[in-house]
Formats: C-alpha cells, sequence, structure tokens
C-alpha cells in the first residue's frame, strides 16, 4: 500500500541482517491450500460468523439492557475479545478479516456474487466490479481515520462494553459504512482506511506467526499479469490493493486468499514464523501514532475499567453519570497522553539516542519510525495482559448466557442460573507478569533487530539503543504498578 | 588459555533470577508485627470506598459492610469469601464459595491476612451497568510479586543490553 508519509526502506532488511526461520504450510499440509482455494471458502467462513452477529444485533435491540447478562456484550466484549487478541493476532495474523461480517454487503454490492469471479475491466483490474468504482483520497490513504475512529470509540469504551444498544449502534453503522463505501469506492476501502479494529490489528499483526507471501518474489518480478492485485477469472482482484511481490509485511493483509486462487504462477503460500521477528518495519507517522493510542488504550482501561477509583469510573460513565466536566477532564487526558505526552517522550528518548550514539549519519525520523517498533510487541502483550482478568474473572458469564441469551429468563441448556464463578482469579497477577515480561523482551529485540540495520559501528549501535530501552522499561513498570503493584 | 563464552540465553535468564531475588529480599525483612485491623468498606455504584486496602501478612482483619445505594456483593479472591449488603441494613450475607452456596448472616467478616499479594475484591451482585468492574483492591504486605517483576524487569534491560554488545552490527551508517 503506497502512501505518500510513508517512507521506503532505506535498506533491506535480508542485506544484513539474517532472516529469521520459516516454513510452507501449504506445501506441509496440502489440504490446507485446496480448502483456501475453494471459491466458496470465504463465503463459508463468514456465513456462520454473520448469522451470529444479526443474532447478536437482534438480542441487543430486544435482550435486556444489562450488559453481563446480554449476549452481545458477554460474547463480544469478553470472548471475542480475548480470542482476538490473545489469539487469533498472535497466531493468525489477520485471519480475523478472513471471517470478519462487517464487509460482506460492501463485497456482494462490488461483486454481484457471493462465491463466483466476475471476468471484466474495472479500473485497474481484470474483473468486473459494480458500484463507482472511484480512487480513496490519496490524502487519507492511511491509518490516521482509523487511528482517530479508535480513539474516539474508546473513550466511549464504558458506554460501549457494558450497553447492549450502544454496541448494535456502532456495528450497525459500520455495517452501513462499509457497504456505503463499497458502492462509491473500490475495493474494502472500508476495511483498509476506516475500520477502527482493522487500525489495530493491521499494527500487531506484525508480530504474528503466520504471514502470506509469495514464494518466489523473483516469479512474482517476471509475472506479467499480477494476477494478485489485478484479478483473473480464477481469483478477485486483491480487495486489500496489495501486490504480493512487494508485500514484505503483514499489516495490509487481510488474508482472504484471493491472491492464493489467482495465482497463474502458484507462487503464493502461507508461511510460519517465530513470533515479533519478521516484519519490523515501522513505515509512516500514522502507524507510530497507532502504536502509542493502543499502549495508552491499554494503560488508561487498566485504570478505569479494572482500576479500583470510583472517580475515573464515574467520569467515563457519562450516560448514567452526566458529569460532563469530569468526562471532558477524562477524554482530554487520554487523547493528551496518547496523542501528545507518550510520542513525545518517545521522540525525547530518540532525540536522547541519536546525540547519545552521534548518529549524524541517521536523521532524526528515520530513527523515530524505525525504533517505535519496540512499542508494537510491548503494546500487544500488555493488551492480552489487560485482556486476561477479564476472561478469567467474568468468563462465567458466557456459560449463563449462552442459555438465555436475551436475559429473559429462558433456560435452553439449562446452564442460565450459572453462578458467576472468577476461574482463579487470585493467580491472574501471576499471568500477567511472564505476559508483560515477553512484551518488554520482544520489544527489545525488535528494536535491536531494527537498529542492527541502521548502524555498523557497534557502540553507536549499542548507544542508541539504551535510550529508547529505558522508555520502554519506564513503560514496562507502569503496568506492573497497575496490575501487581 | 582458551576463553568460554556463557551463552546469550544464560545472562539473560541468570540477571533475570538475580533481579527477582534481590526484588524479593527487598521487602523480606523487617516486617511489623501482625496488629487487629477493623474497617468499614462502603460499597456505592461502581467503587468501593477505601477502594484499597493495605494490611500487613497476619493481621487480623475484621470488615464492616455497608450499601450505600443499591444491593452489592463482595468476593475477595484468595480468601474464599464472597459477601453481599443491602442498603440500610446492618447486618450482610456472607458464604465461602468453596464450601457451597448458603449464605449466613452477620455483622462483620474476620479473617487472618495470611496470603501475601494484591488481591481484588469485586461487586458479585449486578448492581448496574458498569457492575462487572466495581472492584478494590487489598494489598498484603509484602507483596512479592511485585518487587520481585520490578527485579525481573531490570535484569532484563540489563541482560538483554549485554548481549546487544556481544552482537555486531550490520547497518550501512
Amino acid at each position: 500500500m503506497a502512501t505518500p508519509d510513508r517512507i521506503a526502506p532505506t535498506i533491506a532488511p535480508e542485506e544484513t541482517v539474517e532472516r529469521p526461520w520459516r516454513f510452507d504450510l501449504f506445501a506441509r499440509w496440502p489440504w490446507l491450500k485446496r480448502l483456501v482455494r475453494m471459491r466458496s471458502f470465504q463465503f463459508l467462513v463468514i456465513l456462520p460468523n454473520l448469522f451470529m452477529f444479526y443474532f447478536f444485533l437482534i438480542t441487543a435491540l430486544f435482550g435486556t439492557p444489562i450488559g453481563n447478562r446480554n449476549i452481545i456484550i458477554v460474547f463480544v466484549w469478553i470472548l471475542w475479545w480475548f480470542v482476538l487478541i490473545a489469539v487469533l493476532v498472535p497466531f493468525g495474523s489477520r485471519v480475523w478479516c478472513t471471517v470478519c461480517p462487517l464487509p460482506f454487503f460492501g463485497d456482494w454490492l462490488q461483486r454481484r456474487a457471493l462465491i463466483r469471479v466476475r471476468e471484466g475491466k474495472s479500473p485497474g483490474t481484470q474483473n468486473r466490479f459494480f458500484g463507482l468504482n472511484k480512487r480513496w483520497p490519496k490524502r487519507l490513504s492511511n491509518i490516521w481515520l482509523q487511528n482517530f475512529g479508535f480513539l474516539f470509540l474508546a473513550t466511549f469504551s464504558a458506554l460501549l462494553v457494558t450497553r447492549p444498544m450502544v454496541s448494535m449502534i456502532l456495528f450497525g453503522i459500520m455495517i452501513v459504512l462499509a457497504a456505503g463505501l463499497a458502492l462509491v469506492y473500490r475495493l474494502r476501502t472500508f476495511c483498509n482506511y476506516v475500520c477502527p479494529i482493522s487500525g489495530f490489528l493491521s499494527l500487531y499483526a506484525m508480530t504474528s506467526t503466520v504471514e502470506l507471501r509469495s514464494v518466489d518474489k523473483d516469479e512474482c518480478l517476471r509475472c506479467k499479469s499480477k494476477s494478485c492485485i489485478r484479478g483473473s477469472d480464477k481469483g478477485w482482484a486483491c480487495p486489500w490493493n496489495v501486490y504480493m511481490g512487494k508485500l514484505d509485511r503483514n499489516n495490509y493483509c487481510g488474508l482472504c486468499f484471493e491472491c492464493v486462487k489467482s495465482c497463474p504462477n502458484d507462487n503464493i503460500s502461507l508461511f510460519a514464523r517465530p513470533f515479533a521477528t519478521s516484519d519490523v518495519l515501522i513505515k509512516g507517522y500514522d502507524e507510530v501514532w497507532k502504536a502509542s493510542i493502543m499502549l495508552v488504550l491499554a494503560l488508561s482501561y487498566s485504570v478505569v475499567l479494572l482500576g479500583p477509583w470510583g472517580q475515573f469510573k464515574d467520569w467515563a460513565n457519562i450516560s448514567e453519570v452526566g458529569d460532563w466536566g469530569g468526562f471532558g477532564i477524562y477524554a482530554g487526558g487520554q487523547a493528551l497522553l496518547a496523542l501528545v505526552i507518550f510520542p513525545a517522550l518517545y521522540y525525547l528518548s530518540i532525540r536522547l539516542a541519536k546525540w547519545y550514539a552521534r548518529a549524524d549519519a541517521i536523521s532524526t525520523k528515520e530513527l523515530f519510525l524505525k525504533y517505535s517498533y519496540m512499542l508494537v510487541p510491548m503494546g500487544l502483550l500488555a493488551w492480552i495482559a489487560f485482556s486476561v482478568p477479564l476472561l478469567m474473572v467474568n468468563g462465567s458469564y458466557i456459560i449463563s448466557v449462552s442459555s438465555d441469551p436475551l436475559g429473559w429468563g429462558m433456560d435452553l441448556f439449562g446452564t442460565a442460573e450459572f453462578p458467576w464463578t472468577p476461574l482463579w482469579p487470585e493467580w491472574v497477577p501471576y499471568m500477567q507478569v511472564p505476559i508483560l515480561l515477553a512484551g518488554f523482551y520482544y520489544g527489545l529485540r525488535g528494536l535491536h533487530k531494527v537498529g542492527r540495520q541502521l548502524f555498523s559501528d557497534p557502540v553507536q549501535l549499542h548507544r542508541s539503543l539504551i535510550p529508547p530501552a529505558v522508555l520502554l522499561v519506564g513503560v514496562t513498570l507502569v503496568f506492573l504498578k497497575l496490575f501487581i503493584g | 588459555m582458551r576463553r568460554i563464552r556463557i551463552p546469550n540465553y544464560l545472562i539473560v535468564g541468570l540477571l533475570l533470577l538475580l533481579g527477582g531475588v534481590a526484588g524479593f529480599f527487598s521487602v523480606h525483612f523487617g516486617q511489623p508485627p501482625p496488629q487487629e485491623r477493623t474497617l468499614t468498606i462502603t460499597a456505592h455504584q461502581y467503587a468501593y470506598d477505601p477502594p484499597i486496602l493495605r494490611v500487613n501478612r497476619g493481621d487480623r482483619v475484621t470488615i464492616r459492610l455497608v450499601a450505600e445505594d443499591v444491593t452489592h456483593g463482595f468476593y475477595l479472591e484468595g480468601y474464599d469469601l464472597d459477601a453481599k449488603v443491602r442498603p440500610e441494613n446492618p447486618t450482610f450475607w456472607v458464604r465461602h464459595p468453596s464450601q457451597g452456596d448458603e449464605f449466613e448472616e452477620v455483622e462483620e467478616i474476620s479473617f487472618v491476612a495470611n496470603r501475601t499479594g494484591k488481591f481484588r475484591y469485586r461487586c458479585s451482585n449486578t448492581c448496574g451497568y458498569m457492575h462487572p468492574f466495581m472492584q478494590g483492591e487489598l494489598i498484603v504486605s509484602p507483596n512479592y510479586l511485585y518487587p520481585s517483576s520490578i527485579g525481573m524487569s531490570l535484569g532484563l534491560l540489563v541482560g538483554m543490553l549485554w548481549i546487544f554488545r556481544r552482537t555486531p552490527p550490520g547497518g550501512r551508517s
């Protein structure tokens, strides 16, 4: 995805630093390849999700307004959230996008087909697309909208995760927006540039243990048809507008597997790789700020939602308490911390790194962008540490609402009266500590890996690592204080 | 004489361990003698007052519960206690979750703080929209996990910076 504010990597990573191992999952398990090459694959995996999703919307409309007794809140904000952040992203990259029901109608409106491919000519593709097929403005071809959208939604998270109706309204708006944008703009504009969930998935997918890549990049360069991005009679043009010959990060690949179907050279495969070691290149300020926003929000949620201080909860709980002054302090403070204070601290650490290493040959901008990768594994693992108590403490609601999804007093499976039973809550801190330390460890490793690509002098390299590493340990200590201190 | 090169993982592991042990012993000694502590905890939507209780290991803690607005719960993790308290009621109902669902009416609950660490007390009775997030903290000193984790973080930092020094760079500048 070429965007004006992203700088190109100044050196190819493979030129200087050894590549981590990876192995070809399609070669290992040919059935997996056969599965994703089926034309009906994505439709079949979205379909059950779509039904479930609409059922949740109905429960929000007609069910109890008490969040922990309504299936939409319990399944989406406890179960789905935990599975997404702790399992799907680290081990499946953007596999949620493979099954996400939100863009379903948008896709259908563009393609007028659920399964089959339409050959033809639409701008830049070998497929027939319906709608206006306009290009998304270049100025917005980044994740800034997603950054601000997520931060805005996060400000209302206390309402979102406790009120079924608020969740329903949000999902409703997202469906309509995805469909509307699909009618006007090309491909998956909503997913690429607007969806607030997609924004953080793009960043944290960098750490994932899987990647979809071309087997041989030279083959892609020789390929005349470029079917992966243009489409063919076998597969739709990449909905994410990704050319596999240049794909070197997971960020903007939504794992729809259309390229696996359309590639005439059978040159696309799914690879397994080590965690948080391969994609370490941050390419734009939008991604740096995304990392900052996510880290600060994990911190803010740990204070407001999981902390003992009622004042913060009252401020965030605006619709019930109505303290607009307090809400202003909370919302403004959160935004200020995410958009200004933390990035300023990080910038300061970079200036210090540059000064201490006497790194005159490297611009502050390049160091600022590239060293920010350390915030990616740290942020993801902090989110996982935050999410562990959500599931372990409130997971038993899943059992009760399964029998009574609307909170009407039904008892479908005989578990409606299952009491709220926290699962080993006293052990949660002992799980959070290694998770946070792992985030810190992978953050440091990422920092070092990027540093090795930038510096040839060992003293300069080492000195440049110290200030950002100190910032990272500071972040770790703040989370430790909140979780166990 | 041939120099022995210590593997990187061993250096990091040792410093991690050393940091953890140092943190542990930084709070291990000099604990005050056990005391009697009587506390009144007021529950209201969606917090407890006081939000954080600090006691020492061995203290006998007696808690009286008061509800200000609606019926609230008080589930103290790690101490097998769950209570329900109604507004304008001097007594409340308590049970030990490991022993079943039977509640008994009491005026106060008392226990010896023999487990150290940070434990949350949470509302166990749906009390409104923000109920799942209503919680307070009981910190029983010495809270070994916290200083040990700080020590481990610092140990990890030093260890990683140490091994980074041993790894040659490969960049351009």
